[in-house]
């Protein structure tokens, strides 16, 4: 069972990286769903690049967002912050009933198009999962643990890094991957304001009526999305028995 | 008369960032942008340039009114009271400075809040929110606030208060076709969601009675969606789109590569990982000793299921259904893409115009109904979850 | 009459169950005991079917179980487990009522039986039959527990550790309310538990099981005279054996004719009480006293210790 899904993530991989190195091997498969001699393969630029742009606002804007996020976490749970905890637990739960499409059309008007409005939205979506489960985690953190952690003399400061922050990081990790892969949809529709990614593919599709582009702009996107949070949820596994929580 | 200031007991810390932050936003930014036509460049006014100078200066005293009470009051009521007050007094000035700035008769001119009415109302509505949490409402309240609020907005809207601002002429230029994307959003987002119910809670229970089915199952369901959904609209189109070139009866009902059909099959399947995950879950849940005693009684299995264990796992599985439906809404907009329609559909003719106003008026309209539904079925939830466990 | 036939339950290769032959008068109480893992609630659960015997079979009043349809047989039998097992999302009246309810009873017939088993067990009806199971304490969630067991009033009731979770004193007054009715019904009640005394207190008969084995099946005198294997008298303990024979036995059953000097004992205390009261006192005999004030008779000391020797 273990031997077939490595097997099948492997062939996933292979096939992922084939297709975005040397796309024109792959015409034939494509050409069925072309009319009047229309290209199979997209053919407005490289598709790594696409791809490879498409990663990049999305981690660039995750990795933004894990630090504000984590820090406003800390901050809100420790009993200095206690104020603005109830109104952080709220707006996270209205934060959530926000399209993230929404996010994005209100952020094209504020700063113009291109990348600049997808990344803007990505981080501030990308927030909620991570703050929520930075909150949650710290907030459950058993308090017989922390009871001890004082009553050996640990400071405040050490209590956190030492003791609550590793307790918290299964929780934390999660809210990361989950915010990377809304960050994966989200950026593909960044496409529509004009930002670099694969959702250009199958833009260029809908506009130009080709369905060859629709499909493997489709695939693409799909298999990518779904491989990156199953090779996150593996990294996750692994750094957490690393350090012996979970 | 102007109200004596609250007596200050305690610096509230969340209070005077919000205070301070509103109070600056009537200083220094913006209140309205002034467009001579839809594609004009705009112009920023602020408060003082838009009203006459009592008005304004009456505005700004409870904007400072109302940031006093969120640093020196500690009642969460008196502060919810003077949060509510003051959306109300920016609002109605808003709804004054664009009846001010059209001259009579005039429909191209475009008014809409500038930054610093922005920052005001979100700031203020920040307050009343924060001030709400505290109270810790019951469902029913909270279910009585929402909807006391969209009677207010309702009438509002109704008795033209806000038709001068160029969000409201966006509409009365699409007021026609809004009313029908509004049901198409309405549509797309609960046929999909009731399908998903019908399919994801049978398979639920089935995870749930034959433990080997259940990881495979959430493993699928958590894979697909982590598929964009420009990406699954995208790949259904095209099995649709031939199915519908084959199929004549496919096409008579409705069946085609673009639209709704797309849709309707990625927000079902999108659906389902929140029916059935929190169906297994809820079911997980039940107490052992409940379902063995239904049992050891002579329940039969069906009875146990559906008089004991889905009664007990209810809450759970409305939950899903709320993560289900508040999803749904916003996945919907972006079916407009593929021609599903629904609000989508002016937020992508916004984007394409540049028409701030029109992305709006379909953006807006998104949040309130993901937002409603969020808070009616979160209530419905307690409820339910109130009642013994 | 309960007949287990060489009941048998295997798990794949493991006898969990292991050819158990035995039989129960109606109207008496059975008390299963051994340690954990013995096959003490497997054996249970085989009477209603809640498992499937892997062999043997189980004959109540002759009538073979595999002949009823699984949930006819249960709604006959009663069936009370640890933690009660309430339906959290029901009313105390509706959770007694459920058995009656699948019966087809009718709406009056159901109501007065309701009231009336919470009326025997001390539970206004008033008060609580409209109240859920979280808003009563635990003795109370066990009774209502049993009560709903004996609803339909069955012939048998079944008792996996019904008293398991309760503090000593509650237990006490729980067991008692279970002697009381049944006396009252006649009801036919196995019963497993872990606690020696509660299976001295309650059983007619006791069953040893070890292993999925049954060990010995007696009255509990019996096994404390008569251990019919050294598993049984570690079971039962050797260091207050004398003492737990005593117990077994009233003042009212071993008084002799005549008036005792010494102070008057209840004819319902047992010769362990009686024996306590004497040593704390320092009198060598006791005037046994019925509960309508006459005397029944005397105990002396040396009486009462020839009663606790072996044989
Ligand atoms: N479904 C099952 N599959 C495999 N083994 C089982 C199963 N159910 C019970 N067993 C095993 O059967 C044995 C007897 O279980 P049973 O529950 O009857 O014990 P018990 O005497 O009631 O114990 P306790 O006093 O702890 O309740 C145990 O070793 C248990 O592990
Ligand atoms: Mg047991």
């Amino acid at each position: 069972m273990r031997r077939l899904g490595l097997l099948l993530r492997l062939a996933a991989f292979s096939l992922l990286v084939a297709f975005l190195v040397m796309p024109q091997r792959f015409a034939p498969l494509f050409a069925p769903f072309t009319e009047y001699g229309a290209p199979p393969i997209y053919d407005q630029g490289s598709l790594l690049a696409l791809a490879a742009a498409h990663l990049g606002t999305v981690f660039l804007a995750a990795a933004a967002s894990t630090v504000v996020a984590v820090s406003l976490g800390i901050l809100v749970t420790r009993p200095s912050g206690a104020e603005f905890l109830p109104l952080s637990r709220t707006l996270v739960g209205i934060g959530q009933t926000f399209p993230p499409v929404a996010v994005l059309a209100i952020a094209v008007p504020l700063v113009g198009f291109g990348e600049t409005p997808t990344l803007i939205a990505l981080f501030a979506y990308g927030l909620l999962p991570i703050f929520e489960n930075t909150i949650s985690a710290l907030q459950t953190c058993p308090s017989s643990v922390i009871e001890a952690a004082r009553g050996m003399g640990m400071s405040s400061r050490q209590r956190l890094l030492g003791v609550e922050l590793p307790l918290a990081m299964p929780l934390i990790l999660e809210g990361i991957r989950l915010s990377v892969v809304i960050n994966v949809g989200t950026a593909t529709i960044g496409s529509t304001v004009a930002a670099k990614g694969l959702g250009e593919v199958i833009i260029a599709g809908l506009l130009s009526n080709n369905t060859a582009f629709i499909l493997q702009g489709g695939l693409v996107t799909g298999l990518m999305a779904m491989l990156l949070y199953d090779g996150m949820a593996g990294l996750e596994k692994r750094l957490l028995r690393a350090v012996h929580v979970g | 008369m102007t109200p004596t200031p609250p007596p200050l007991h305690r610096i509230d810390r969340l209070g005077a960032l919000l205070g301070t932050a509103s109070i600056a936003a009537v200083a220094w930014l913006p209140f309205v942008t002034f467009k001579a036509n839809r594609i004009a460049s705009g112009t920023a006014r602020s408060l003082f340039e838009v009203l006459p100078f009592g008005t304004a200066l009456a505005v700004a005293g409870i904007v400072v009114v109302v940031a006093a009470a969120a640093i020196g009051v500690a009642s969460p009521r008196s502060r919810l009271a003077a949060a509510i007050v003051g959306i109300a007094v920016v609002a109605l000035a808003l709804a004054a400075a664009a009846a001010d700035l059209t001259p009579p008769g005039n429909r191209l001119v475009r008014v809409s809040p500038g930054v610093g009415c922005w920052v005001l109302l979100l700031v203020q509505a920040l307050l009343a929110t924060d001030a709400l949490a505290r109270l810790r409402p019951g469902p029913g309240l909270r279910v009585l606030c929402l909807a006391l609020t969209g009677a207010v907005l309702y009438a509002a809207f109704a008795l033209g208060l806000f038709d001068q601002l160029s969000i409201m002429r966006e509409y009365a230029v699409n007021a026609g076709t809004f009313a029908r994307e509004a049901r198409q959003h309405v549509l797309l987002a609960t046929g999909s969601l009731g399908a998903a119910v019908l399919v994801g809670l049978p398979l639920g229970v089935l995870c749930h009675k034959v433990p080997r089915l259940r990881a495979a199952t959430l493993q699928v369901l958590n894979l697909i969606q982590t598929i964009p959904s420009i990406a699954l609209f995208g790949i259904l189109m095209v099995p649709l789109g031939a199915l519908a070139t084959a199929a004549p009866w496919a096409r008579e009902l409705g069946v085609s590569g673009i639209g709704a059909a797309p849709a309707v099959i990625a927000l079902f399947l999108y659906a389902l990982l929140p029916v059935v995950a929190n169906a297994t879950v809820g079911l997980g849940r039940v107490s052992p000793a409940a379902v063995d005693a239904a049992r050891g009684m002579g329940l039969t299995g069906r009875q146990v299921l559906t008089q004991i264990e889905l009664p007990l796992a209810l809450p759970v599985i409305v939950t899903g259904i709320r993560i289900v439906l508040v999803q749904n809404i916003g996945l919907v907009t972006v079916a407009a893409l593929i021609g599903g329609g629904g609000f989508g559909t002016f937020v992508f003719q916004g984007v394409g115009q540049t028409a701030i106003d029109l992305v709006l008026l379909g953006a807006i309209p998104t949040v309130v109904l993901a937002f409603s539904s969020a808070v009616v079925l979160d209530a419905l939830v307690d409820v339910m979850s109130r009642a013994p466990q | 009459m309960i007949q287990l036939e060489s009941l048998t339950k295997q798990y794949g290769p493991t006898t969990v169950v292991d050819g158990v032959t035995l039989a129960i008068a109606s109207g008496s109480i059975t008390v299963i005991v051994g340690t954990s893992g013995s096959g003490k609630s497997t054996l249970l659960r085989m009477i209603n079917r809640l498992i499937e015997p892997s062999g043997g079979r189980v004959l109540i009043d002759g009538h073979d179980t595999s002949a009823t349809p699984v949930h006819l047989l249960r709604r006959k039998i009663g069936y009370a487990i640890q933690g009660h097992g309430l339906f959290p999302h029901r009313t105390v009246g509706e959770n007694i009522a459920t058995v009656p309810r699948l019966l087809g009873w009718s709406a009056a017939r159901i109501q007065a039986r309701v009231d009336e088993l919470l009326r025997i067990f001390q539970l206004e009806p008033a008060e609580f039959a409209a109240k859920f199971p979280h808003q009563l304490s635990g003795g109370q969630q066990q009774r209502v527990g049993v009560a709903r067991a004996l609803a339909a009033e069955p012939a048998v009731l079944l008792m996996d550790e019904p008293f398991g979770a309760l503090d000593p004193i509650i237990r006490g007054k729980a067991q008692q309310d279970l002697l009381d009715i049944q006396r009252r019904f006649g009801t036919t009640v196995v019963l497993v538990t872990h606690d020696m005394d509660e299976a001295f207190h309650l059983g007619d008969h006791v069953a040893v099981m070890s292993q999925g084995r049954l060990l010995q099946y007696d009255p509990p005198a019996l096994l404390l005279t008569r251990p019919a294997d050294p598993f049984v008298s570690r079971l039962t303990g050797t260091a207050d054996r004398s003492l737990k024979l005593l117990s077994l036995t009233t003042a009212g059953e071993a008084a002799e004719p005549g008036v005792g000097e010494g102070p008057s004992v209840p004819a319902a205390a047992s010769l362990r009480e009686v024996l306590s009261d004497l040593v704390w006192s320092g009198a060598t005999a006791a005037t046994v006293m019925r509960s309508d004030g006459t005397p029944a008779g005397r105990l002396t000391l040396a009486g009462i210790l020839a009663r606790g020797r072996a044989g």
